[in-house]
């Protein structure tokens, strides 16, 4: 199917010059994948004036750690994230979501950036940047700012994105020396599927975790409530249970073609469960391999 | 407004003008004659598309052309070397991995890009690798198996139980 | 049959080469030059209006637009078996999505754009989506001219009514087979509709030069009904049959979804309007879902009869098919299945009635299993329940009522040679069907099922298959017939039932691809009807090459007839030791004689099968009399699950499908038959599903939401196992195949999880959610 509207196609090197255009035109898109803005170009869901490419960009495309700090430029992909030997060694839970977005060919293509900007209920990175309280670097014609994940999320598809601004990265900051996590996310089958629920998990040091919840509400869950009943706690079936006992009352999961509300809420349940004890063994050095699938 | 761009297609270079709302696969379809990616879905849920761009898989249904300027681009055409099939493809067909063949081209370049990352994957690895390549004929296990045979790596599951007799 | 050189034999596939270079053109891949023009349709959005007005000055002002045209340009109604269906919609829509009008336009944009500025007025009627609303007494009529329509003679339309055609089968006396019965018990059964996704979506190019001479490219698994359709709709303009031609390329897969005509007519229409360019019509992967054919949903009520012993003595199905706005095609999927709605068993006393009933949904039609996967779930999950209230094992309980060669079918006629009993104790074995599997994992449970299966190829009575051979100066050939290539890999059929009678080998056959101008006539690549029946005509057209050039031996070289014979491409004859005459040497320019004259010519030979055994009318009220169907293929298939009892999804360590194939030409390319006709109805019985809002319009006209099976959702084993009990009027012993191995997919995947957790789910998909769910409530 063509692309039926027209519109000016720009590639800038720098993000001062992709501000300028953003800035400059009345309805920029951003392409960096471009996974879900062609899909959107073709549906005439977004018409824009201005397509501005950020892959010409060199300051967004890398995999940075530093003093404690993962930073992953706005262009780089679901493929790099895997690949990336940091992210393998140090925030292996990152590379556990990004394998459950799409297939190789989406992955090499769409970004985490591009994930949050869209920001579906569905997001496989909303839960990930809650749990790890990651910040979003924006910046825009006045300036830079950093954006809290918890206050990035507005509703499904809206975000705190400004007019003329640009995602330039994503900071990750490391939550403990060591930390373990989980990842576990709700398909249709096997194969590639938007979550209909997901849970994301966080082991600290001292019985500390976090817990997220995704595609059950409009914007990413934290589980205050269950992180509180959990912490410094020995995770016993009793224990566990309880916090089950808690989700209900956490989330608003919607009835669609993909699943029930009824099903949506028993699976995070079940998800929460597995994950939690994936969680907690896998900080213990013994749990299953990143990216096995629980459910 | 027309753009220019030039990018390296199946070691051949080309230059052409396009506008900025053409997509990737109908550039190589309709204005550079390249048939074998093909349209299954339009919207990056078949894999039937499937290009490589500097050796990785893109779904070009859902790339803009020139998203392409400047980079190298395989398709199935582009990796027969002097008229000789790969060995994958000679795999393909000894297995007969394909009914309609529809899947095929965008199959076999999945494959490539595994292989050419890990030349003896594991049968869970080659399911993982073309899982984003829908196939509505073979029911997968014969294109695992041919997969997996390009480098004699391991049997995947599920093969020998089809009960194929080695061809001579 | 030892002996046999390439019959039999595990061949490589003919079109491999041009399938895995990327050579292989399919329709959207040809080139028709600059003046290739592209159309776009304009659809309804609504399920059921009155068309008030159309209004295309707005499109037809757009820059680039050659022609809108609607209803008022196409007046036609057609269909394969029932004209019900129109060109364009005249007065009424009837689905979301019908072709209300096309834009033709110079490139798809302008088409796309223009498409839009076409303003159509409708009347909102009330919309019947479902079976209960359109049976109810005095329904709102969705063709209220049903009576008029022309038909086959063996439909049943019912007068005001939403019944197209109700099959009725009565034998025995089913009342007195219940009374007889020790215990009798009902259940009602649901199946949704489904769609075939192949990879590649419809298409057609259609071009009507200034001769008058229409031609039509078509992704198509008929080319000659095409051809008959399309001059039979298009006659008013003054087509005749030899004007028409349909050129079919490679089909990237069809599942029935290609068969007979939908979208192609349009193509063909349009063609006439824009005479001289040609016109492209390409449906969308959305179009694709909701204006081709779909799979029927079912309910089927069934109850069942039987003795103590396990003795099936009576059984009453009445199967209501929610068969869409248009059953030109559908209702001959009702009629098939009600005439098989025993499955393979041997019941003194049925019942079937099989209603045919209009919806406001999109048009019922073919699709792989053809309704015997519809009410096999149905009947298969309902056998397992009966062994389980007699205590007696389901696969024993279904080999005591297996049908048996010479058994009575439903509609009189005697049962064909078969392996039934053999496929179920195989299928069994393979699966170590006595044996209780346990879950190492206290979250999971294993479980194990079973289902049986046939299916007949519906077919009309005189469907036809014909063959040429045309042999080169090389002594390479050309096999030319009508059938089509949709992967099922017929092209290396043809070529290896050639091959063993002429002796050439595969390196030097082509089979060539559908050209109604140039290939003989083939009824249609359905009904899993190709093997046998253009297998047959294959065989003969090598038969009368064979005997052509034996007789030529004879007459130009004086060998004696029956002495001849061929070996490796060569004649040979068992008298004169070294008499050996390479066919290269004279099937195109024959034999020289002493005199410089020369004897014979080109080797053409000509094959032709018609099963003239074959009758479809019968009694309308019994059923009884004729022989709708020429022979049953039978199998049985086996499964073993693991289910996670928090999530409800399914896992399968192994399945095995054994089917009595008569004879395996190539044992190969039926063992893929039965991967990946079982992934396609394992899917159907886990996830699949079509969905549609109270508007009728359908949810997931897509792959996001409409799930097949990736690589990573097979099972982890699958076992193939060929019985071979000869099809005495088959090539070579040969029946069909490609469609019986989805068929009892669904049921066994039921029976398994009833199995596993004793839950009988009657409603499909039994998904991940229904399972989960349904073990909480139990709970
Ligand atoms: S056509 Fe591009 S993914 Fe399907
Ligand atoms: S071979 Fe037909 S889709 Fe794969």
């Amino acid at each position: 199917m063509p692309i039926l509207s027209e519109f000016e196609y720009f590639k800038p090197s720098s993000v001062r010059e992709a501000v300028r255009l953003l800035s400059k035109h009345k309805k920029p898109a951003v392409l960096a994948g471009g996974t879900d803005l062609i899909n959107n170009l073709k549906e005439e869901i977004d018409q824009p004036d201005a397509v501005i490419d950020i892959k010409g960009i060199k300051e967004l495309s890398g995999i940075t750690y530093k003093n404690g700090v993962l930073t992953i430029g706005a262009a780089v992909t679901f493929s790099e994230l895997l690949d990336s030997r940091v992210i393998q060694s140090r925030f292996p839970v990152i590379a556990e979501v990004a394998k459950t977005v799409g297939s190789v060919g989406i992955r090499n293509r769409a970004t985490m950036a591009g994930n949050i900007c869209s920001a579906v209920a569905c997001a496989d990175s909303g839960p990930l940047l809650a749990a790890y309280e990651a910040l979003i670097l924006v910046r825009g014609s006045k300036g830079k700012r950093k954006v809290l994940a918890a206050k990035w999320f507005k509703g499904n598809k809206r975000t705190d994105i400004k007019k003329a601004e640009l995602v330039t990265a994503i900071e990750i900051p490391l939550p403990a020396r060591r930390h373990a996590g989980c990842y576990v996310k709700l398909g249709r089958y096997s194969g590639e599927d938007l979550a209909q629920a997901s849970v994301l998990i966080l082991a600290l040091p001292g019985k500390q975790y976090r817990v997220a919840l995704g595609a059950v509400s409009p914007v990413p869950v934290r589980a205050s409530k269950i992180e509180r009943l959990l912490n410094g706690q020995h995770l016993s079936d009793e224990l566990i249970a309880k916090c089950q006992a808690l989700i209900p009352g956490l989330i608003s999961p919607i009835t669609d073609i993909r699943a029930t509300k009824e099903y949506r809420s028993h699976m995070c349940q079940v998800m929460f469960a597995r994950g939690i004890r994936a969680a907690a063994s896998r900080f213990s050095g013994n749990g299953p391999e990143y990216g096995v699938n629980l459910i | 407004m027309k753009k220019k761009l030039s990018f390296v297609l199946n070691d051949r270079k080309i230059t052409l003008e396009i506008a900025a709302q053409e997509v990737l696969l109908e550039v190589l379809r309709d204005k550079l004659g390249v048939k074998s990616p093909k349209c299954g879905c339009d919207r990056g849920d078949c894999g039937t598309c499937t290009v490589l761009m500097n050796g990785k898989t893109v779904r070009s249904c859902i790339v803009l052309a020139v998203e392409a300027d400047g980079q190298r681009l395989t398709t199935l055409e582009g990796l027969m070397k002097d008229g000789q099939m790969t060995p994958l493809q000679q795999s393909f067909l000894e297995h007969n991995s394909f009914q309609c063949g529809f899947c095929a081209p965008g199959v076999i370049l999945a494959a490539t890009e595994l292989l050419e990352r890990n030349p003896k994957p594991s049968g869970d690895e080659i399911k993982e690798a073309i899982s984003g390549n829908l196939c509505r004929c073979t029911g997968y296990l014969p294109i695992v198996e041919a997969i997996a045979n390009v480098n004699n790596a391991l049997t995947p599951p599920g093969r020998e139980r089809l009960g194929k007799k080695v061809r001579s | 049959m030892n002996g046999l050189k390439f019959v039999g034999h595990e061949e490589i596939r003919i079109d491999g080469k041009p399938k895995i270079t990327g050579a292989a053109q399919f329709v959207d891949d040809l080139d028709f030059g600059p003046g290739l023009l592209y159309a776009e349709i304009v659809e309804s959005p609504l399920a059921h209006a009155e068309i008030k007005s159309i209004d295309t000055a707005k499109a037809e002002q757009m820059p680039g637009v050659v022609k809108v045209v609607s209803g008022k340009d196409f007046p036609f109604r057609f269909g394969l078996y029932m004209h019900d269906r129109f060109v364009f919609a005249q007065d009424r829509v009837r689905f979301v999505g019908e072709q209300v009008a096309a834009v033709i336009a110079r490139d798809p944009v302008t088409a796309k754009k223009a498409a839009k500025l076409v303003k159509v007025r409708y009347r909102e009627l009330p919309a019947i989506l479902n079976v209960e609303d359109a049976l109810k007494p005095h329904p709102l009529l969705i063709h209220p001219d049903l009576k008029s329509y022309k038909h086959v003679p063996w439909f049943f339309p019912q007068a005001n009514s939403n019944i197209a055609h109700w099959r009725k089968v009565r034998k025995g006396d089913v009342e007195a087979g219940f009374k007889q019965a020790d215990l009798v018990f009902e259940d009602t059964y649901t199946v949704p509709r489904y769609a075939h996704c192949a990879i590649e979506t419809h298409g057609a190019v259609g071009l009507f030069d200034y001769s008058g001479r229409l031609t039509v490219w078509a992704a198509s698994q008929s080319p000659f009904t095409q051809r008959n359709l399309f001059a039979e709709a298009l006659a008013p303009l003054g087509l005749s049959h030899k004007d028409v031609r349909v050129i079919a390329p490679f089909v990237g897969g069809g599942f029935g979804g290609k068969a007979g005509v939908s979208m192609e007519i349009l193509a063909a229409a349009l063609a006439t309007a824009v005479q001289g360019n040609p016109v492209k019509i390409l449906w969308s992967r959305a179009q694709e879902f909701y204006n081709t054919y779909q799979r029927q949903g079912l309910t089927a009520k069934t109850k069942i009869g039987v003795k103590k012993d396990g003795a099936i003595v009576a059984l009453e199905q009445t199967l209501h098919w929610d068969a869409g706005a248009y059953v030109e095609y559908g209702a001959n999927v009702v009629n098939a299945a009600g005439l098989s709605a025993t499955g393979p068993y041997r019941i003194p006393n049925v019942k079937i009635d099989s209603c045919c009933v209009y919806t406001n949904l999109p048009p019922g039609g073919p699709y792989r299993g053809f309704g015997y996967s519809e009410f096999l779930f149905g009947l298969e999950s309902h056998i397992n329940e009966t062994a389980k209230k007699l205590g007696l094992d389901p696969v024993e309980f279904r080999r005591r009522n297996a049908i048996q060669e010479g058994d009575p079918l439903t509609y009189g006629s005697k049962m064909n040679p078969n392996g039934l009993i053999e496929c179920i104790d195989k299928a069994a074995r393979a699966i170590e069907w006595s044996k209780k599997e346990q879950s190492e994992n206290p979250k999971t449970v294993r479980g194990k099922g079973f289902a049986c299966f046939w299916k007949a190829p519906a077919m009309p009575p005189n469907a036809s298959s014909t063959a040429f051979i045309k042999f080169n100066e090389d002594g390479s050939l050309n096999v030319l017939v009508s059938a089509m290539e949709i992967g099922q890999g017929f092209q290396t059929v043809m070529a290896q039932i050639a091959a063993e009678v002429l002796t050439v080998p595969l390196s030097k056959i082509r089979v060539e691809l559908p050209d109604t101008d140039r290939n003989p006539y083939e009824w249609q690549t359905v009904a899993s009807h190709i093997t046998w029946g253009t297998g047959n005509a294959v065989k003969r057209a090598a038969e009368d090459c064979r005997e052509q050039i034996l007789e030529l031996v004879e007459r130009a070289l004086g060998q004696k007839r029956e002495d001849l014979y061929l070996e490796s491409e060569t004649v040979r004859s068992r008298s004169v030791a070294d008499f050996a005459l390479p066919l290269r040497d004279f099937a195109i320019n024959g034999i020289m004689m002493k005199d410089g004259t020369y004897r014979g010519g080109p080797i053409v030979g000509r094959g032709m099968f018609m099963p003239e055994f074959s009758s479809a009318l019968s009694d309308a009220e019994t059923s009884q009399g004729g022989k709708p169907n020429v022979h049953y293929t039978v199998g049985a298939a086996a499964v073993e699950i693991e289910i996670d009892k928090e999530t409800g999804r399914v896992r399968i360590p192994r399945v095995a499908l054994a089917v009595d194939v008569g004879k395996a030409i190539n044992p190969g390319l039926v063992r893929d038959q039965v991967v990946g006709g079982l992934v396609q109805g394992i899917a159907t019985a886990l996830y699949e599903d079509m969905r549609f809002d109270a508007k009728g319009r359908l949810l997931n006209p897509n792959f996001t939401d409409y799930k097949i099976p990736t690589a990573m959702d097979v099972p982890e084993r699958v076992i193939p196992i060929l019985v071979e009990v000869a099809q005495p009027d088959g090539p070579y012993g040969a029946r069909g195949v490609g469609e019986h191995t989805m068929i009892p997919a669904a049921p066994m995947i039921a029976n398994a999880v009833e199995n596993a957790l004793g839950i009988r789910i009657k409603s499909m998909p039994i998904t991940a959610e229904k399972i989960a769910l349904a073990i909480k409530s139990k709970r």
